[in-house]
């Protein structure tokens, strides 16, 4: 006889309470799933419904199969100048903001007095809105009363007409990108270095590894899983930029096309042309793009894990 | 099902609650973008309306920056607002897309405000307003564009004041040596006055200096498939404007004009003429110590006469509004003799009817300017602008290819090969 037979009656009654919590999962859940069907898999689904048709939100939608997609790719000349803007703020911002908060971070990862007070300062932009950052570094910007170009006139350097001239639009929009996006990385790295197991730089330093090398032969690639979370999540951010930009450089992303990124053509189609069908196809285009991206990136660093695990073995 | 969910969507995004209260909800809304200064006359024309029509609530919406975009939102998610100001250079994409409704409907249940409309009227405004045969707004205010100046800076520089009726015309040569004269720079070599700035979007007042050298912005202005940007004298006006502050030094470029917006830089005496409408003249009112006047825009080479704009905006009714009744008393006394009188008494804007610019009242407004003809003339010698309903197209392309040549680094003539088949081709297709 096994346990299960000497006390049939028990089951019934544990079956009871299982049921019961089950159902309250399923109510405590469903706020939450709800949320979820509503502003997220209604509006994905909808916009994916809707860029294959001319919609203007007021007029009955016209279905127009991949015509949107075609026109994207074979007859707007500015797709490819907003895809380009898009990649080189991507560039500009991605590959300072990890050299930065891995320098950042090294330095707050020490164990010095008053540390505490260096970690806050380094993530108050954090808790910034975008739209305030745009607007203090407007002024920053300014050419002739502008805090930067002061700080450059020391130097003996002419105002430089950031927020004016198309030549530097870009380099001002990557400069604040940056500036927004260092923090956070910084976040997830420095948790990642305090993981790194003391006695390894105690070993390295009984060998005679100095500081920088410590970094970069224990640090660095005990923490490259952070950094490849670091990297996808600020292209992912990157390519979709638009409060900031929308902010600093105009509603156009200009001067003329300098910052011209695909999330302000999705918003002047959508909002300004009230072309939703077409703003929904580049929505689902930059979506693509993202996936693939975020794909390559997810399977190299898997590859580059396998190897590593290989050549310890 | 379409509309359900563009609701939802649209309900996300809007910027303003649209539904303050059932207390609210049997309210007439008013949806209408104004500067702080505008804004309190506007309410008081609102209060006015509400004392002749106690019996109808009027509940305001203050529009954010970009009205389009903002009203647009609204009705996309079934809260059109029941009367909005319309303006001359958007109203046609709304009306194309039956948010706003023809007012020759109701025109043809009430005869004898149509009669005294149509009377009291300035034609060109009113036709401003008349889309592919429907009425969908009846003009406002008359908000074309003129030339402030600052008359103490003109006499202490023995410069003679610029003509204060449209019948006089000064050419752009006059207007240049004036800007010189009064543009004055300390030993540094900076600019301390500016003989010109421009208040208005720069790429506007380009083309209103092509307009000023003689060619329209277009030919026909109803519903155009050509802009006039192949036009060697309009190109030789916007390249005048763009000359102003790139070789003639006259006025401030776009980055010498960012820690003082040009307004301000009129408003404290920094610069001796400034570019703008009447919508500025609330500010500039208010300005301690400044004593300006107003003159007519300079006349080009090619041009026959001084001329502005037909700038107006005027008042609609939404298609859907379930309120067209007391929305058709809002909009009839807003645009008719007793709210256009109100108006021009309140100095919110050049009213759009003959009777009430003329009145008593508006010049009492405006006592603190001489050449108030400059108003009062306005309308009878301003151009239109284009409309089509493929107007916010037309503005990206435009502030995309005349930035080069605004800021001196493309010529003008450019233009002609480069800008002039891209907004054909959106015309065309819009």
């Amino acid at each position: 006889m096994t346990v299960t037979d000497a006390h049939p009656t028990h089951l019934p009654r544990r079956r009871g309470p299982s049921k019961r919590r089950a159902r309250f999962g399923r109510l405590f859940v469903a706020p939450n799933l709800a949320a979820v069907a509503i502003f997220m898999l209604f509006p994905l689904g909808f916009s994916l419904y809707m860029s294959l048709h001319n919609w203007d939100m007021f007029s009955p939608a016209k279905f127009v199969g991949v015509a949107n997609y075609r026109s994207l790719f074979a007859e707007d000349p500015l797709f490819s100048i907003a895809l380009r803007n898009t990649v080189v703020y991507t560039v500009g911002t991605v590959v300072p903001t990890v050299f930065i908060s891995l320098a950042v971070a090294g330095v707050l990862n020490r164990n010095i007095k008053g540390i505490a007070i260096f970690r806050t300062v380094v993530f108050v932009p954090l808790a910034v809105s975008s739209v305030v950052m745009a607007v203090v570094w407007q002024f920053v910007f300014n050419t002739n009363n502008g805090l930067l170009n002061i700080v450059l006139g020391w130097i003996g350097i002419d105002p430089v007409p950031w927020l004016v001239d198309p030549k530097y639009a870009m380099a001002s929009l990557c400069i604040v990108s940056v500036w927004r996006s260092v923090p956070f990385a910084t976040v997830i790295l420095l948790a990642a270095m305090q993981g790194v197991p003391e006695n390894l730089y105690e070993a390295a330093r009984l060998d005679g590894a100095g500081e920088l090398r410590q970094f970069l032969s224990i640090t660095v690639p005990l923490i490259r899983s952070a950094v490849s979370f670091v990297v996808v999540i600020s292209i992912i951010h990157a390519f979709q930029a638009f409060d900031l930009v929308y902010v600093l450089n105009g509603r156009n992303g200009g001067p003329e096309t300098a910052t011209y990124v695909l999330g302000i053509m999705l918003f002047q189609h959508a909002f300004a042309f009230l072309e939703f069908g077409y703003a929904s196809a580049l929505a689902w285009v930059m979506f693509a793009i993202l996936l693939v991206l975020t794909v390559v990136q997810l399977r190299l660093g898997r590859r580059r894990a396998a190897q590593e695990e290989r050549s310890w073995a | 099902m379409l509309r359900g969910a563009g609701a939802i969507g649209a309900a996300s995004l809007a910027l303003v609650p649209t539904a303050c209260g059932s207390d609210d909800d049997d309210a007439l809304t008013f949806f209408f973008a104004a500067n702080p200064e505008e804004a309190d006359a506007r309410l008081r024309v609102v209060d006015a309306f509400q004392r002749r029509h106690p019996d109808i609530r009027v509940r305001t919406l203050l529009s954010g920056p970009d009205a389009l975009q903002h009203v647009s939102i609204y009705c996309a998610g079934g809260k059109c607002p029941d009367v909005q100001m319309a303006w001359e250079f958007t109203y046609s994409g709304l009306a194309e897309r039956d948010v706003l409704l023809d007012l020759n409907t109701m025109l043809a249940g009430d005869k004898a405000f149509a009669a005294e409309l149509r009377a009291d009227s300035v034609p060109s405004m009113y036709e401003t307003f008349t889309y592919n045969g429907g009425q969908y707004a009846f003009p406002e205010q008359w908000s074309g564009v003129f030339l402030y100046y600052n008359k103490k800076l003109f006499a202490e520089a023995g410069v003679r004041p610029p003509p204060g009726r449209w019948s006089e015309s000064w050419s752009f040569g006059e207007f240049l040596d004036a800007a010189t004269v009064l543009t004055k720079r300390d030993q540094s070599g900076r600019v301390s006055q500016w003989g010109f700035v421009d208040t208005w979007a720069p790429y506007y007042s380009a083309l209103l200096f092509g307009m000023n050298n003689g060619v329209p912005w277009s030919n026909p202005r109803m519903s155009p498939t050509h802009l006039n940007f192949d036009d060697p004298a309009f190109i030789e006006g916007i390249q005048f404007y763009a000359d102003l502050n790139n070789k003639y030094r006259v006025a401030p470029t776009a980055s010498e004009s960012q820690s003082m917006s040009q307004t301000d830089q009129f408003t404290s005496g920094h610069a001796a003429m400034a570019l703008g409408g009447h919508w500025r003249y609330q500010t500039l009112e208010r300005a301690n110590d400044l004593d300006f006047d107003i003159a007519v825009l300079p006349t080009g080479p090619k041009g026959h006469a001084a001329r502005s704009n037909i700038g107006t905006t005027g008042l609609a009714i939404a298609s859907s509004s379930p309120r067209k009744k007391q929305a058709w008393e809002f909009v009839k006394f807003a645009t008719g003799p007793v709210g256009q009188a109100v108006i021009g008494e309140t100095g919110l804007f050049v009213p759009a009817l003959r009777s009430a610019v003329r009145s008593a009242g508006f010049a009492k407004a405006h006592d603190r300017i001489s050449n108030i003809a400059v108003l009062t003339g306005g309308p009878a010698h301003s151009e239109g602008q284009p409309i089509t309903p493929a107007w916010p197209k037309i503005v990206a392309l435009m502030d995309r290819n005349l930035g080069p040549v605004l800021r001196g680094s493309r010529p003008a003539t450019a233009l002609t090969a480069e800008l002039a088949p891209k907004i054909d081709e959106v015309l065309r297709t819009p």
